[in-house]
C-alpha cells in the first residue's frame, strides 16, 4: 500500500537566503542537510514568534500532532548540522506560500497582494515587479 | 489612501521599525490630504498579542496599507482577512520621508 499523501503545509513567507554554512571549518567535506520550508516555518512560529504548537499548527493548516512532528524533525536536522558542522540548505518540501509577496524593481519594496490590487507597486505604480518565489 | 508606518521615533526622518507589533510609534499618513498623525503604540510592552491589538487599532483608524520591517504570523492573518496590504522595505535605512517621496498617484 502506498503511504498516505502529505497535506500541503502553508507557510507565510520563504526565507530570503538559501541556507546556513558553518564558519572556520577546516574540512571541505561538510555534509549538506536539506531543511524544508515547512520546518523553517515551524521553528520560526514556535521559537521566534513564541506561539504554542496549537496556534502554530492552525497557521500552517495541519493538525497539532503533525506540527509537532515537523518541528521535531526540524530540531533534529538543525542539531545534526550544528554538531557535525554540516551545511543547511533550504528546499521546497511539501509547502505552498500562503501569502503572495511581490518585490518592486524600481523602489525596492516587498508588498503583499490584496484582492483589489494585482501586481502593481503600491508606491510608484510601476508594473515592473517580480514574485517572491 | 491611508498608510500606517511602524516607526522607531515620532518624526518624518525616523526609520521604519523592524517589528510591526513592538514598534514605539505608528504614523498614519493620508496620501490625499498629505497629513500625518502619530500614535504611540500602547501595546509595545505587552506580554503577548502586541501585533494583533495594534493591527485592530489601525484597522479602526481606516488604514488600507501598512509598512513595517516584519509582520508576525498572526498579524498577517488579520491583515489578509481585512484585505489590508503589507509592505516591507528592502533597505532598512530608508526613512519614512524617503518612502513617502516614492509614492506617485
Amino acid at each position: 500500500m502506498s503511504p498516505r499523501t502529505k497535506k500541503i503545509r502553508s507557510i507565510q513567507r520563504r526565507p530570503n537566503f538559501a541556507g546556513f554554512k558553518p564558519y572556520g571549518s577546516q574540512s571541505a567535506s561538510a555534509s549538506e542537510i536539506p531543511l524544508n520550508f515547512e520546518e523553517y516555518e515551524a521553528i520560526k512560529l514556535c521559537d521566534y514568534e513564541i506561539l504554542t504548537h496549537k496556534e502554530a499548527s492552525a497557521i500552517m493548516n495541519v493538525s497539532r500532532p503533525t506540527f509537532t512532528r515537523i518541528y521535531e524533525s526540524a530540531r533534529r536536522k538543525i542539531a545534526k548540522a550544528f554538531v557535525e558542522g554540516g551545511v543547511i540548505s533550504f528546499e521546497v518540501g511539501k509547502s505552498i506560500v500562503n501569502t503572495l509577496w511581490f518585490t518592486c524593481n524600481s523602489c525596492k519594496i516587498t508588498f503583499s497582494v490584496t484582492e483589489n490590487n494585482l501586481h502593481i507597486c503600491p508606491f510608484c505604480q510601476s508594473a515592473n515587479t517580480t514574485e517572491n518565489k | 489612501m491611508k498608510i500606517a508606518f511602524a516607526l522607531m521615533e515620532n518624526h518624518h526622518r525616523s526609520c521604519v521599525d523592524e517589528h510591526f507589533g513592538r514598534c514605539d510609534w505608528y504614523c498614519i499618513y493620508d496620501t490625499k490630504s498629505k497629513k500625518s498623525k502619530y500614535i504611540e503604540n500602547p501595546n509595545r510592552y505587552a506580554e503577548e498579542g502586541a501585533g494583533c491589538t495594534s493591527a485592530e487599532l489601525l484597522i479602526e483608524q481606516g488604514v488600507e496599507t501598512t509598512v513595517a520591517g516584519r509582520f508576525g504570523s498572526k498579524v498577517v492573518e488579520i491583515f489578509k482577512k481585512n484585505n489590508i496590504q503589507m509592505i516591507v522595505p528592502d533597505d532598512k535605512n530608508k526613512t519614512m520621508e524617503d518612502l513617502i517621496k516614492s509614492i506617485k498617484n
